[in-house]
């Protein structure tokens, strides 16, 4: 048992039996009726529904006791054409080879593609047709999980697969779990925070297991009190959550715990605090102060770009620092979100995109860029059409009607 | 002078079509004339300066001279800000220099490639315009015209005759535009012209446009009243309307203005910062030790600009920069008082 202490609990109490899966009896049913019948009406199966209710764990339990071996090939594969062809073709093309092992019950090779919905854009490439030809040709049954079936890609998918859909596991069901779970584990907890622990999963076994081993595993003990900690794995809470929790922060230690559980977006955190920070800080000083640490942490992300994520680090903590820069005067208010610039830049397009296709006029007619055409040009041609509206130069520039009202319109830079 | 009569913009209207109608640059056209008399052995050009000096002007000037009416059928006219990448290095400049001019026996064996605002290509492309400069130089000559050449590569620079234009001096510039307004059947008082050439800084883009804004606000004759208010209309208001909102201790009408100004105008954070460095010196309130400590701050904060991820997050810190410098100033006059 010592070995085990390092385990997951996710993975050391992955149910070993069919019967110990929690929740979605029919799904079950269906995927084991099929997976039993010698003569498939359809070839593969789809197993679908949100993430950690238990479809890859249903495989493989399902394989053990029937006697197949699994040959897995995972979203962290790279499933290109060539990848698949690789793996699939020489597990699907020959029946029960196995039979000399100790395992008298085998019954041969399925092919499990987990996280299907996964196989994406250019590395992949081909990779849904090259599924589809080992489906036609397999001598073995094939299963394939995802969380979303309705992609557009895996739609010819759909048309050669049994479809079987896996429901959010009922909240009782989690709640009992957890209870065998703090069993074996010799946890005392109280009812109410496995009972917030399960809610707040949302029917995702997965995520709740992992919220209570991360909550009890030091001290083996679980209040309510601790599951206060817990941010709603539900987007759109979670920012609003994340956000109270970050401005009316005590100090420095209580910020970066909280941040080390909360699962928002961090290029949308940082431009929500940004904005929100002035109502955080209404003295000038305070908010210059605050400003610096947001400047910082947006360096540093900037320096992260795509590839020195070692740098995430840094980010948080000058983050964390704008937090507490006087936690006396934080008083409540409500946040501005989603952030200023995303609503900006959505509001404004057009007239961006009409500004544009007049510099791209004036740039043609004058050999100048458009930057040049709209720091030189349009403040003149501008205060020109507003004194003169039928001007020569419209129809020179061949602007549009709309494009005359635009710049007569206009206000200055 | 010849005179481009379809053309309604002045500056594109008296724009030089020779080497020797161009305002200054007495040097520069010199040494450009001797290329000019033997074409084949004229190297890659590279024109460097400030906006508005004429590089372009010359660029095509060169072009019509070498190829005469038919100009443009042997010239590739990129403008590299609008089209940076490599790709149209790879594509456009690559064709056009391989195979725009096969036929035997032409006078002038190179066609004619003009890239205008060379340093902002991205370094990628510029690499790639290195090669097709060399593979290229049997069948194709470039002109390169940027603002800075030190954002060009060096080997790029190493393959060019370089030529720097510097501002186009005050008196040229000022008898220049009488001269235009005279053609245009204008009379521009000279107070007028000094006016109009303090504030174009040695830009003569900027100056002739101003001076064609000025037409349209008066008939006959254009005094000083009517250039200031064309100045004044030509300014930027919003950036001004920004620095003071911040200044005076408005932290959120001044960040909705930069907001505004990113969105309805496409600015860049950067264009921002470099026209708050401007402004800042222009405004009458502040004593000169306050506009030096300013720009201090400014200058950190467009060096943030390029090391940061959102360019918006920094000019927000730099208006609370602001606000709180405006709160100190409001401070210490409350104390001496």
């Amino acid at each position: 048992m010592q070995k085990q202490n390092n385990l997951l609990w996710v993975e050391k109490y992955r149910p070993k039996k069919i019967d110990d899966i929690t929740g979605n009896d029919e799904a079950k049913a269906l995927f084991l009726e099929w997976l039993k019948n010698k003569r498939h009406t359809k070839k593969a199966v789809l197993l679908y529904g949100s993430p950690g209710v238990g479809k890859t764990t249903l495989v493989l339990a399902a394989s053990r006791e029937l006697g197949f071996s699994v040959i897995e090939m995972n979203a962290s594969d790279t499933r290109s054409e060539k990848a698949i062809n690789a793996v699939a073709k020489p597990a699907t093309s020959y029946k029960a080879l196995d039979n000399f092992t100790e395992n008298a019950k085998a019954s041969g090779n399925v092919l499990f593609l987990d996280e299907v919905d996964g196989i994406a854009g250019n590395e992949d490439r081909g990779g849904v047709n090259a599924i589809l030809k080992v489906i036609e040709e397999s001598l073995v049954p094939i299963i394939m999980a995802a969380n979303d079936p309705d992609i557009e890609k895996l739609r010819p998918l759909k048309k050669v697969c049994l479809l079987v859909r896996f429901q959010q596991v009922r909240i009782p069901l989690i709640i009992a779990l957890l209870q065998k779970i703090c069993m074996l584990e010799h946890v005392s907890a109280e009812f109410e925070a496995l009972e917030r622990i399960a809610q707040n999963s949302k029917g995702d076994v997965r995520s709740a297991i992992n919220d209570l081993q991360s909550l009890s595993e030091e001290n083996h003990s679980l209040t309510l009190q601790d599951t206060m900690l817990l941010t709603s794995r539900n987007k759109d809470i979670s920012m609003d959550e994340t956000l109270k929790r970050y401005f009316s922060a005590q100090n420095i230690a209580e910020t970066s715990t909280m941040l080390a559980f909360s699962s928002v977006d961090y290029d949308d955190f940082l431009l929500s605090v940004g904005d929100n920070l002035p109502k955080r800080y209404p003295d000038a000083f305070e908010l210059a102060k605050a400003y610096d640490y947001v400047s910082q942490a947006d360096m540093f992300r900037g320096r992260i770009g795509t590839e020195n994520w070692h740098l995430l680090k840094y980010f948080y903590n000058a983050l964390t620092k704008a937090s507490a820069v006087n936690p006396q005067s934080y008083k409540p208010f409500p946040f501005i979100t989603p952030p200023i610039r995303i609503i900006t830049l959505f509001w404004t397009k057009s007239k961006r995109n009409t500004l544009d296709a007049i510099c791209g006029k004036i740039g043609a007619q004058c050999h100048v860029s458009h930057k040049t055409a709209k720091h030189d040009f349009i403040p003149y041609i501008r205060a020109i059409l507003q004194k003169k509206p039928k001007s020569p130069l419209v129809g020179w520039f061949k602007f549009t009607p709309e494009e005359v009202d635009f710049l007569s319109k206009m206000s200055r830079f | 002078m010849v005179v481009n009569e379809e053309a309604l913009m002045w500056v594109e209207k008296y724009r030089p079509k020779t080497l020797t109608e161009v305002v200054g640059l007495k040097d520069i056209v010199e040494s450009l004339q001797a290329f000019m008399r033997n074409p084949k052995a004229m190297p890659h050009l590279m024109f460097a300066g400030v906006p508005g000096t004429g590089k372009t002007t010359l660029a095509l000037a060169i072009a019509r001279t070498l190829y005469g009416a038919n100009w443009k059928s042997f010239t590739l006219e990129l403008n590299a800000s609008d089209e940076r990448g490599i790709d149209t290095v790879r594509d456009r400049i690559k064709d056009f220099s391989r195979y725009s001019r096969t036929g035997f026996g032409d006078v002038i064996p190179f066609a004619l490639i003009i890239l205008d605002e060379c340093d902002q290509m991205t370094g990628p492309a510029q690499t790639a315009l290195r090669r097709i400069m060399e593979v290229g130089s049997r069948t194709s000559r470039f002109i390169l015209i940027c603002n800075q050449s030190s954002k060009i590569i060096e080997p790029i620079q190493s393959r060019c005759a370089i030529f720097r234009f510097s501002r186009v001096d005050k008196q040229a510039m000022k008898q220049h535009l009488i001269c235009l307004a005279e053609k245009e059947g204008y009379t521009l008082i000279p107070e007028a012209a000094d006016r109009i050439v303090d504030f174009a800084e040695g830009d003569l883009r900027h100056a002739i446009n101003a001076l064609q804004t000025a037409s349209a606000y008066k008939e006959g004759v254009i005094d000083e009243k009517t250039v200031s208010l064309v100045i004044g209309e030509a300014s930027p208001s919003q950036v001004q309307k920004m620095i003071r909102k911040a200044l005076y201790g408005d932290f959120m009408e001044a960040r909705k203005t930069m907001y505004d100004i990113m969105g309805s105008f496409g600015f860049s954070g950067t264009e921002i910062i470099r026209q708050v460095q401007r402004e800042i010196f222009k405004m009458s309130d502040l004593t000169a030790e306050q506009k030096a400590d300013l720009s201090s701050i400014i200058g950190e904060y467009d060096y943030r600009i390029t090391q940061g991820a959102n360019s918006d997050i920094q000019l927000s810190a730099l208006l609370a920069q602001f606000a709180k410098f405006g709160k100190g100033i409001e401070e210490s006059y409350a104390e001496t008082k």
